[in-house]
């Protein structure tokens, strides 16, 4: 335990050690959610297409902007301790407690971004259930920083690695983020990370109400990813064998 | 001439060699642009254009619209990422240098790979585009698409000096989906741009490619001028980034 909490310490001290990171993981997602909601709101309506209104623009432009921050940040993280992890590892370091270092530093970083997001959210919108809003909002940047994590230990390279987060994050915003652009969407979509959470969100925000349902689905998409990236780090990270290179 | 060459070659058989790079750079766009073909709604929809010089308001199919956005939005996004991937590794043309290459030389070879990658992901983004919906005038859109991704490729070297690499990748996302696919998109701004909007990367492009991609005419070809001046700016500021981050002075 006591090796858990020095490992989160010491990761979250090299992530709040760039200034620039930080101011840049409050403001983009600000401009994210004005920009969404503004543009969504822009869209002349005809018989079949409805511009948004202004306040679920908002909310789709935060769930997209703190889960494509949580998402690189999980990338990058995974990717750039992946020599130095080696090594502890073959010093005797338990491969799991590193990960579960990495994993619970990506959770506090997505959920204070989701926390200040959802403070400028609360400025411009009232969610009606503003607790069980936060808590969609942070779940979906914890979702996608174990999705961003799960890329890098799969793909260890941040130029391939980047290219795949950030093209699922763009599909799913489109296909997930009730786009009035988008009419057949295909019934996968509603197992693309960012579905459910947005989907709680509205009904937590919008009616008032907790859709269990959602909260459901996304704790086993969550429980699902978590077993992913534990596979995919140890066996990467075995010291010997085919992985060892 | 040779030195540069060959170190061009070098580099792009290094990228040619990995595997997953190619296949991304090819799979991915097809991925993205057939999906937003096949799902956007078959309704026609305003447009702001240019009409025989003047801006107006024309009635298009939207899945044409939003494949003129996505298409460029697309090889946009990876030229971008490309450029802070360039920079990324610039420290190691240092050793270039030290090899007896000069400055120029080094420049011309690392930007020549960022314009290889660049000309490939536009060319399978229009390839794949061309599948769902052709320009009116072909050759206007390609250009527009080459000048759009050339500059954010330039805009990648420059935040690659700039930033660290978490910062760029979060920039390098955000930027182009909000310029191209909010502030430039003619469905969502259907007044004049604001003067903000104007002074964004995309704007000059972006109204080439709305004109060239959906009417018959090109009333644009202004704004490709000053698309290539944009680039002008942003090339030079590039470089002189890359020549004082790599080293390749000392």
């Amino acid at each position: 335990m006591h090796r858990i909490r020095e490992g989160v310490r010491l990761n979250l001290q090299a992530f709040v050690r760039t200034p620039l990171n930080l101011v840049l993981a409050i403001v983009l997602p600000l401009v994210v959610i004005e920009g969404w909601g503004q543009a969504m709101a822009g869209l002349p309506s005809m018989p079949t297409v409805e511009a948004i209104p202004l306040d679920l623009g908002r909310m789709l432009g935060a769930v997209f902007g703190v889960a494509i921050i949580a998402g690189l940040l999980g990338l990058v993280q995974m990717i750039h301790a992946r020599s130095a992890d080696r090594r502890l590892i073959q010093a005797g370091f338990p491969a799991r407690t590193l990960l579960a270092t990495r994993l619970l530093m990506l959770t506090v970083v997505a959920v204070a971004v989701a926390a200040l997001n959802f403070g400028v959210l609360h400025v411009l919108i009232d969610p009606e259930a503003p607790l069980v809003a936060f808590a969609a909002l942070a779940l979906a940047g914890i979702v996608y920083a174990f999705v961003g994590a799960l890329v890098g230990a799969i793909v260890p390279r941040l130029f391939e690695g980047s290219l795949v987060v950030v093209f699922l994050a763009m599909m799913d915003a489109f296909l997930s983020g009730d786009s009035p652009l988008a009419a057949d969407v295909p019934d996968f979509v509603e197992f693309f990370p960012l579905y459910h959470p947005k989907a709680a969100l509205e009904s937590a925000a919008l009616e008032g109400t907790i859709a269990t349902g959602e909260f459901a689905f996304v704790a086993g998409y969550l429980v699902v990813l978590l077993a992913l990236v534990t596979t995919v780090f140890t066996l990467t990270m075995q010291t010997s064998g085919r992985w060892a290179a | 001439m040779t030195r540069t060459l060959t170190a061009l070659g070098i580099g792009l058989r290094e990228q040619v060699r990995n595997r997953v790079l190619v296949a991304l750079l090819v799979v991915l766009p097809f991925a993205f642009i057939t999906l937003a073909f096949a799902v956007t709604q078959d309704v026609e929809m305003p447009v702001r254009t240019l009409v025989d010089g003047e801006t107006a308001s024309v009635m298009r199919p939207m899945p044409d619209v939003h494949g003129v956005i996505m298409t460029p939005i697309t090889s946009a996004l990876i030229a971008g990422l490309a450029g802070l991937f360039v920079m990324r590794t610039a420290s190691v043309d240092g050793r270039l240098a030290v090899a007896g290459y000069r400055a120029r030389e080094v420049i011309a070879a690392r930007f020549g790979i960022l314009a290889a990658i660049t000309l490939l992901v536009t060319g399978v983004s229009v390839g794949v585009m061309w599948l769902d919906f052709v320009p009116e005038n072909p050759l206007w859109f390609a250009a527009a698409m080459v000048l759009l991704s050339l500059i954010y490729g330039m805009l990648g070297i420059l935040l690659g000096a700039v930033v660290d690499r978490l910062a760029g990748l979060w920039i390098m996302l955000i930027v182009p989906m909000l310029d191209i696919g909010l502030f430039q998109d003619p469905l969502f701004v259907q007044s004049e741009p604001d003067w903000w909007m104007r002074l964004l990367p995309g704007y000059h492009p972006v109204r080439v490619l709305v004109d060239a991609g959906l009417t018959g005419t090109v009333d644009s070809a202004a704004s490709i001028g000053w698309g290539l001046a944009y680039l002008l700016v942003v090339t030079v500021a590039a470089v002189v980034a890359f020549y004082r981050v790599s080293g390749i002075h000392q």
